[in-house]
């Protein structure tokens, strides 16, 4: 052996490399690196400065989780919880109203359930491949940065959501709008994801090259989970609910969706609605 | 008493390549770190496991889950002595014990990152079409990829780090790595055998779920290869 650590030394650092880390980020010490923006919360505590926090200053919220207290760490959590459910399911009422009827409600349903459900299978990998990159954080910490990953891409939904209803309106192709979803979905996850990097990297992340893999994984699973729940757009008399018999991949059903396969009216009739 | 974190809940710090944690498995001064390995192991590669086989039913997804460690396992018995002799003719300093322990922090790394993975694949294979489904062949091939992939990218991540430890704790970062290549070419030379050995882990379209084949003992996963090779070739 090089040398001969005992239980009372820690071993000298390994050449190359910096000294490991005194204390975890709780002890505020591992937060004080010069990242721009990562720095208390300002303002109270309310669902609307947490909102203007994360859009103006979304790593504030990632150090305020950090190094806040158990219970007010918690309350944070499920503030940033409420506002993605809220901005998800404002955004699936939009999307509904293409269809109308049911979609009114199934549409939000599914989109806030189906990317809930999309986080809570990344969040594994998510807390693995931070580790793998040298992160010191408390498990609490990443659950916050992925749910601003979703609340902050859910704000951008709301933001983007007067656009989709003016081709939801406008438009009867359901293969138009599915893009259009998609596409948008894509910016605003996009969007999300610089918040992952930034944080990871104020919070001691050495490398960020493991997190390229993880938002690759969660972009995909995030566009399966559209097909697997289908349809959220277009859904015609007596179609189920969901259709988890016909398993598709999302690559193959949009490119049937393309080639015209597909070509049922993509509307019920909705009264008052006619072009 | 002191608390000590590492022992309740080494996973973070093991990702992380923390040295005073392995320093202390490695040493010998912290018990238990063998058992923790072990589990660890069990629980990844289980729970990964049972996602590969489940596409084939529950009957199969039990049966890989058992397997998959089972060739980590198998496949350290049987270098076990081998390792520890060339960690100390190569004058690495590594003995028996603590290759054993080596390999052991590897694997279980690679346990921890396709464990965690393992969500994701569980929904991938949810959203696969049954076996007997139309275009199973295709399917079939793209299951393979995706496990093949995921394999590879958790064996290479866990790898570097075990090359990293190796190299810091070995009497030169040389015999270290020259070490840890030995026991790669070693336990991948075994390992691919044992695999083959315990096959299935993916059922072939036409072919029975079965925890073995009738004929798990007869021929070579490197017979197969040959047999493949000259199958394509004109040879």
């Amino acid at each position: 052996m090089n040398d001969e650590p005992t239980d009372d030394t820690p071993p000298p650092p390994l050449p190359g490399q910096p000294e490991p880390s005194p204390g975890t980020p709780r002890d505020k010490s591992a937060c004080n690196r010069p990242h721009v923006g990562f720095e208390e919360m300002e303002g109270g505590k309310t669902f609307s400065n947490t909102i203007n926090t994360l859009l103006r200053k979304p790593l504030s919220v990632v150090y305020t989780l950090e190094v806040e207290k158990r219970e007010d760490g918690r309350k944070l959590l499920v503030r940033l919880l409420c506002i993605s459910v809220t901005c998800l399911a404002i955004f699936g009422l939009v999307v509904g109203t293409f269809s109308w009827n049911h979609q009114l409600w199934a549409a939000p349903l599914k989109i806030v359930g189906g990317l809930l459900f999309s986080g809570l299978l990344c969040l594994p990998s998510l807390y693995i491949f931070a580790c793998l990159g040298g992160l010191e954080a408390r498990f609490r910490t990443i659950v916050g940065i992925l749910c601003g990953l979703i609340a902050l891409s859910g704000l951008l939904l709301v933001g983007f959501a007067p656009v989709v209803w003016l081709f939801s309106v406008s438009s009867t192709s359901v293969t138009f709008l599915g893009f259009l979803l998609l596409t948008l979905w894509i910016i605003c996850a996009s969007l999300g994801l610089v918040l992952v990097f930034r944080a990871g990297r104020a919070l001691g992340m050495t490398n960020t090259g493991h997190l390229v893999v993880w938002c690759g994984v969660f972009l995909l699973v995030t566009l399966q989970m559209s097909t697997t729940l289908r349809p959220i757009l277009g859904s015609q008399h007596g179609e189920k609910f969901v259709n988890f018999g016909e398993k598709k991949f999302f690559l193959a059903y949009w490119g049937e969706q393309l080639r015209g396969e597909h070509r049922e009216s993509p509307r019920e009739e909705v009264p008052g609605a006619e072009q | 008493m002191s608390q000590d974190p590492y022992h309740i809940l080494p996973i973070p710090a093991l990702c992380r390549g923390e040295r005073t944690l392995l320093s202390s498995w490695i040493e010998g001064t912290r018990r238990g770190s063998l058992r923790i390995c072990a589990i660890l192991i069990i629980l990844g590669c289980g729970t990964y496991g049972f996602t590969i086989g489940y596409r084939n039913g529950w009957e199969m997804a039990a049966w890989v889950a058992l397997k998959l460690p089972a060739i980590i396992f198998l496949t350290l018995f049987v270098n076990g002595l081998l390792n520890g002799m060339i960690g100390l003719i190569l004058g690495s300093g590594i003995g028996f014990r603590q290759s054993l322990q080596f390999l052991l922090t590897g694997f279980a790394i690679m346990s921890v990152i396709v464990g965690a993975l393992s969500p994701v694949t569980f929904f991938a294979t949810l959203n696969m079409p049954d076996p007997g489904a139309e275009n199973s062949l295709a399917w079939h091939g793209l299951n393979l990829l995706l496990h093949t992939a995921i394999i590879a990218f958790a064996g290479t991540l866990a790898h570097c780090r075990l090359l990293q430890y190796v190299r810091d704790f070995a009497d030169s970062r040389g015999t270290g790595t020259l070490t840890f290549c030995a026991w790669l070419a070693g336990n991948l030379f075994v390992g691919a055998q044992v695999s083959w050995n315990l096959r299935p882990f993916f059922i072939s379209p036409g072919l029975e779920v079965e925890f073995l084949r009738p004929d798990p003992f007869d021929g070579s996963f490197y017979e197969a290869v040959f047999r493949a090779f000259r199958n394509i070739t004109p040879l």
